[in-house]
């Protein structure tokens, strides 16, 4: 088990038996990339609260974390299940982009917007967030093949948009 | 790495920043909340699985007593005894399960 892991399998046994501190750590850690990740995904305004709730999730399942993945890829999973809870709870003519600040960052949700959810989170986390195929087939429950072309597929659309620009 | 895989990286990534201390510590007040919910959420299961224990002794009390002899004479002979009986036996159940000195899972820590 990498040391990476055997460090937040540790403090993720600690976070089970109740230690808040330990708890408080993990969230420090992984709150940036997964925010991040969530705001990628389209969640705009809602992405800190799935990211909120992903991480009561994470809490109360503590005890679950064996350290075969890497905390991130476990929690991110989590929040991935709250992402699509939200989208099934939300109206299909509800628009949950947010309004753009102008500029690259304009540009780049544009751009994603115009993916589907599952190349979207493929893009993102293999491209942007240094994810192996392998987790982000795991996290979309895809065979290891199709999500190899999807994230082609994505990558494909984003650089002909891009060239465009 | 060309100039496309380069702004995927820069762009799609996380950005490199400190911990933002003002969500840990909302998170941190979720979890406490949470936990605070999970123990009220124990505290109703019990006092409804003791409760429940409760009036089933004490209904099958009343049946065993319904069914002995003596009572049964008493309520063929005095029925308004009986019913009384009854009626005082039924205000006890009440008295004893809303007693306001009995803890409430919903009081305010």
């Amino acid at each position: 088990m990498p040391q990476r892991n055997e460090e937040d399998l540790a403090l993720s046994r600690r976070a089970a038996r109740g230690d808040h501190v330990a708890f408080a750590l993990l969230v420090e850690k992984y709150e940036a990339p997964l925010r991040s990740f969530l705001a990628r995904m389209g969640a705009g305004d809602l992405a800190d609260d799935i990211a909120q709730e992903a991480f009561i999730k994470a809490w109360r399942a503590a005890g679950q974390y064996d350290g075969r993945a890497r905390y991130s890829t476990w929690l991110t999973r989590i929040a991935w299940r709250c992402r699509l809870d939200q989208l099934r709870r939300q109206r299909p003519v509800e628009n949950d982009e947010p309004a753009g600040q102008g500029g690259i960052e304009d540009e780049v949700q544009d751009m994603l917007a115009r993916l589907g959810d599952g190349e979207r989170a493929a893009l993102v986390l293999c491209e942007g967030h240094g994810w192996t195929h392998s987790e982000a087939a795991e996290l979309l429950s895809l065979p290891l093949g199709t999500l190899k072309s999807t994230v082609a597929r994505a990558k494909s659309k984003c650089r002909e948009m891009w060239s465009q620009q | 790495m060309n100039d496309f895989d380069q702004f995927l990286r820069d762009t799609l990534g996380p950005q490199d920043r400190h911990p933002d201390r003002l969500f840990v510590a909302r998170v941190q007040a979720q979890v406490r909340l949470d936990e605070r919910l999970s123990a009220r959420r124990r505290a109703i299961g019990l006092r409804l699985l003791r409760d429940s224990l409760g009036v089933a002794a004490i209904a099958a009390g009343l049946v065993v007593l319904a069914e002995s002899p003596a009572v049964s004479e008493l309520a063929a002979g005095s029925p308004e005894i009986f019913v009384a009986g009854l009626l005082a036996a039924f205000g006890s159940v009440v008295l004893l399960f809303s007693n306001p000195g009995r803890s409430s899972p919903f009081a305010a820590d």
